[in-house]
C-alpha cells in the first residue's frame, strides 16, 4: 500500500503534468510536426487566458460559452502571427530561399518580437499584477478521492487534453489536411510541387495550435486563479522541454514527456527544496540533449 | 559640486534681488528614485510612482518651499546589476542631492555600494533586510525590518500555545530574512520549528510544498511572501483541505490578497504598519486621492511606505533648505523624529532604522482587521 503522502504528490505530480501536456499539444503541433520555428505559443497562451479574463469580467456568461469564446479569439492571434511574423519569411518561393535554413530559423526571431510586444502591451494595458478573476468561474472545487484530495480543474483539463490529442492523432492521421501538414513539414518544396496549397496549410496548422494554446492559457488560467501578462513564459519552457523530450515532432512524445516531467517535479519537492524543482525540467532537457539527442523515446521518422 | 555652486548662486541672487525671487524657479531641487517599472515587480514600483506624485504634487502646492521639487525615476527591473548602474547615473548627476530606493533588499543593497561610496543619503521605502541600513550611515529605510516583524509574531504565537511551526518564504534576501527574523526569537521562547523551505517568487504550484508541510503536522505556517504567492498559497491550502493557520509578514497586507483569494484568506494572521480604515486626518487624505487615481481601490502597505518615505524626504529638504547639499541632506534625514506619516510616526534610530509601532491584523469575512 502506497503511503498516502506519495500518493498525494503523485496525484499532484499528474496534474501537473496534464497542464503541461495542455500547453505541449498545441506547441508541439507548430513547433516539432510543422517544423516551424515559433517562440509566441507562450503569448498566444496568455492571450487566450487574457479574453476569458475580459468576457468573464464584462458578461459573465457560462464556462462553456468563455472556452467558446477564447477558442475563437485563439484562432484569430493564431492567424494574426502566423501573417506578421511567418508569412513575411515566405515570400520568396525560389528553390533555394525555400532550403535556406537562415529563412526558416528567421522566425525565431520575429517570434520572439511579436511574444515581447503581445507581453508588453497587455502589461501596459493590464498592469502586470494577477488580474482580478471572479471567484465563482475557478476551477478549483475540492473534489476527495479515498486519500488523495484533486479539484474538478484536475477532470476538466484531463478531458480537454485528452480530447486535444486524440482529436488532433486523427486529424494527423487520416484527414486530408492532417496529410497536407505532414506533407509540408516533411518537404515543404515537394509538397508546393505537388500542388498542395503550403500557406494555406500553414495557416490553418496555426489556427489549430493556437486554438489549443489558448484554450490552455484560459483553463490553466482559472485552475490556478493567476492571470497576468508574463503567464505563459514558464508553461512556455516546460512545454518546449517535454517536445524536445519526446522528440521534436512526436504528438504523444510531448504527452507522455509532460508526465513524466510533472511527476518528476512533484515528487522531486518531496526530497528536494522547492527551489531546485524547477531544475528537473532543465536537468531532463540537459540529458536528453546529450543522451537522446533522438528523444526519449528513439528516433520515429514518422511526424505525427 | 555643480548643483549646490548653482544653487547658492541662484539663492543669492533670488536674496538679493528679491522681487527676482522667481528666478529660483530654474534651479529646482532634485531627487532621485529608483524602483521597478517594468519586469516582474514593476506593480510595486507603479504603485511607489503613483505615491510619490501625490506626496510631490501636494507638496509643490503647499509652498513650503521657494523653489520646486523634482524627483527623477529610473526604471531598474528589479534587476541588481541594473540599480547599480541607475545608482552610478544618480550620483553622476550632480544635481541629485538624495535618493529614494530601491524596491528590494538585493536591489537596494547593490545600489548602496555605490550611494556609500559617493555619500549620497538613500532612503528605501521597502528594503527590510536587516543588513540593508547597516551598510553605511547614508542609508536609511522607512520599513520595519523582518527581526522586528519576526519578533512580534513570535510572541503572538508563542502567547496562543503554539509550539511546532512550518516556515516558508520566497528564496530572496528579503525572504532570508523573514525566516531568520522569527526563528531565532521563537526557539529562544522554546519553540520548535519543524519545517522550513524556501521557493522561488511566482511559483504557481504550491500544492508539493503544502503536502509536505502538512505531512509535519505543526500547528502553525509561518510564511514570508507577497500578495500574489499569498493568494496562490492560501488558495491551494483550502484546495488541499489543510486547515493550519497561516501567520504572515507585512509583505503579504494588501487587499489584492483577498480579492485574489476570496474566502481563502479568512484567518491569516499577519503584521501591518497601514490600515486603510484608521481614523486619522493624514490617513483619510491619502486613501481619498490614492482612490480617485486608482479606480477606487484603497492603497496598499507599500504605497503607504512610500508615500512616507517620500514625505520625509521633503521634509528634509525643508529641513536643509536654503543649504541643501549631498551632507546636510543626510543630516536633515537622519534628524527625522516623530514624523507623522500614514504608517505611524517615525523616527530613526543611529542606524538608520526606522521605530514603528507594528499591528497585528487578520482576515475576517473578507476585510483586514486589528487584532486588539
Amino acid at each position: 500500500m502506497l503511503d498516502p503522502y506519495y500518493l498525494q504528490q503523485l496525484t499532484i505530480g499528474l496534474s501537473l503534468g496534464m497542464i503541461y501536456a495542455l500547453m505541449a499539444i498545441g506547441f508541439t503541433l507548430i513547433f516539432g510536426v510543422l517544423n516551424v520555428v515559433n517562440f509566441a505559443h507562450g503569448e498566444i497562451y496568455t492571450i487566450g487566458a487574457f479574453a476569458g479574463l475580459l468576457m468573464i469580467a464584462t458578461f459573465g456568461p457560462p464556462l462553456l460559452a468563455v472556452l467558446l469564446v477564447v477558442m475563437a479569439v485563439g484562432a484569430l492571434a493564431g492567424f494574426g502571427l502566423e501573417r506578421l511574423a511567418f508569412k513575411p519569411f515566405r515570400r520568396f518561393s525560389d528553390e533555394a530561399s525555400m532550403k535556406s535554413r537562415a529563412m526558416r530559423e528567421a522566425t525565431l526571431m520575429s517570434s520572439l518580437a511579436m511574444s515581447i510586444v503581445a507581453r508588453e502591451s497587455l502589461e501596459l494595458i493590464f498592469g502586470s499584477q494577477f488580474q482580478s478573476v471572479d471567484l465563482s468561474y475557478l476551477i478549483n472545487k475540492q473534489i476527495q478521492l479515498g486519500p488523495v484530495t484533486i479539484v474538478n480543474g484536475d477532470l476538466i483539463i484531463f478531458a480537454v487534453a485528452l480530447v486535444m490529442f486524440l482529436g488532433l492523432q486523427w486529424l494527423l492521421k487520416y484527414s486530408t489536411i492532417g496529410l497536407s501538414i505532414r506533407a509540408v513539414s516533411n518537404n515543404p518544396l515537394g509538397a508546393r510541387y505537388c500542388g498542395i496549397n503550403t500557406d494555406r496549410t500553414i495557416i490553418l496548422t496555426f489556427v489549430i495550435g493556437s486554438v489549443m494554446g489558448a484554450l490552455a492559457g484560459i483553463l490553466v488560467g482559472l485552475y490556478y486563479g493567476a492571470i497576468y501578462p508574463s503567464m505563459g513564459f514558464t508553461p512556455g519552457i516546460k512545454a518546449f522541454v517535454a517536445m524536445v523530450m519526446g522528440g521534436l515532432s512526436s504528438i504523444p512524445g510531448a504527452v507522455i514527456s509532460a508526465m513524466i516531467l510533472g511527476i518528476t517535479e512533484s515528487m522531486a519537492t518531496s526530497v528536494v527544496s522547492s527551489v531546485w524543482a524547477d531544475m528537473v525540467a532543465y536537468a531532463f532537457l540537459l540529458i536528453t540533449l546529450v543522451f537522446f539527442p533522438q528523444g526519449l523515446f528513439g528516433a520515429r521518422r514518422e511526424r505525427v | 559640486m555643480i548643483l549646490s555652486r548653482r544653487l547658492t548662486v541662484s539663492l543669492a541672487l533670488a536674496a538679493t534681488v528679491a522681487p527676482l525671487a522667481g528666478w529660483a524657479q530654474d534651479a529646482p531641487i532634485v531627487i532621485g528614485y529608483q524602483l521597478p517599472l517594468t519586469g516582474n515587480t514593476a506593480q510595486y514600483g507603479q504603485d511607489f510612482k503613483s505615491a510619490a506624485e501625490i506626496a510631490l504634487e501636494k507638496f509643490n502646492a503647499s509652498g513650503a518651499l521657494p523653489v520646486p521639487v523634482e524627483i527623477i525615476y529610473e526604471d531598474s527591473r528589479s534587476d541588481a546589476k541594473e540599480g547599480v548602474t541607475i545608482a552610478r547615473k544618480f550620483v553622476d548627476n550632480d544635481d541629485i542631492v538624495a535618493v529614494l530606493g530601491d524596491f528590494t533588499s538585493t536591489v537596494s543593497m547593490a545600489a548602496a555600494q555605490v550611494y556609500k561610496k559617493a555619500g549620497v543619503v538613500q532612503l528605501s521605502q521597502t528594503a527590510s533586510h536587516p543588513d540593508f541600513a547597516k551598510i553605511s550611515e547614508w542609508q536609511f529605510r522607512n520599513i520595519t525590518t523582518q527581526d522586528q516583524e519576526g519578533a512580534v509574531n513570535a510572541e503572538w504565537m508563542h502567547e496562543k500555545g503554539i509550539e511546532k511551526v512550518a516556515v516558508i518564504a520566497e528564496q530572496t534576501d528579503w525572504g532570508q530574512s523573514v525566516v531568520k527574523g522569527f526563528t531565532t526569537p521563537f526557539k529562544d521562547m522554546g519553540g520548535e520549528v519543524v519545517f522550513e523551505e524556501f521557493f522561488n517568487r511566482g511559483l504557481a504550484d504550491f500544492r508539493s510544498i503544502i503536502t509536505k508541510i502538512d505531512e509535519t503536522n505543526p500547528d502553525a505556517v509561518y510564511t514570508g511572501f507577497f500578495y500574489e504567492d499569498g493568494a496562490q498559497f492560501l488558495k491551494q491550502m483550502e484546495q488541499l483541505g489543510v486547515d493550519i493557520p497561516v501567520y504572515s509578514t507585512s509583505a503579504a497586507y494588501n487587499d489584492k490578497l483577498i480579492e485574489l483569494s476570496g474566502e481563502a484568506a479568512d484567518g491569516l494572521f499577519l503584521t501591518a504598519t497601514f490600515l486603510p480604515t484608521r481614523e486619522d486626518a493624514g490617513v483619510q487624505e491619502f486613501v481619498e486621492e490614492w482612490k480617485s487615481l486608482h479606480d477606487g481601490a484603497a492603497p496598499g502597505q507599500f504605497p503607504a511606505q512610500a508615500y512616507d518615505a517620500v514625505n520625509i524626504m521633503l521634509e528634509a529638504v525643508v529641513r536643509a533648505y536654503p543649504d541643501v547639499t549631498r551632507e546636510s541632506m543626510r543630516e536633515a534625514v537622519a534628524a527625522t523624529t516623530d514624523f507623522p506619516g500614514v504608517t505611524g510616526n517615525t523616527s530613526f534610530d543611529e542606524n538608520g532604522e526606522p521605530l514603528k509601532e507594528l499591528t497585528k491584523a487578520t482576515v475576517e469575512n473578507g476585510e483586514f482587521v486589528e487584532v486588539k
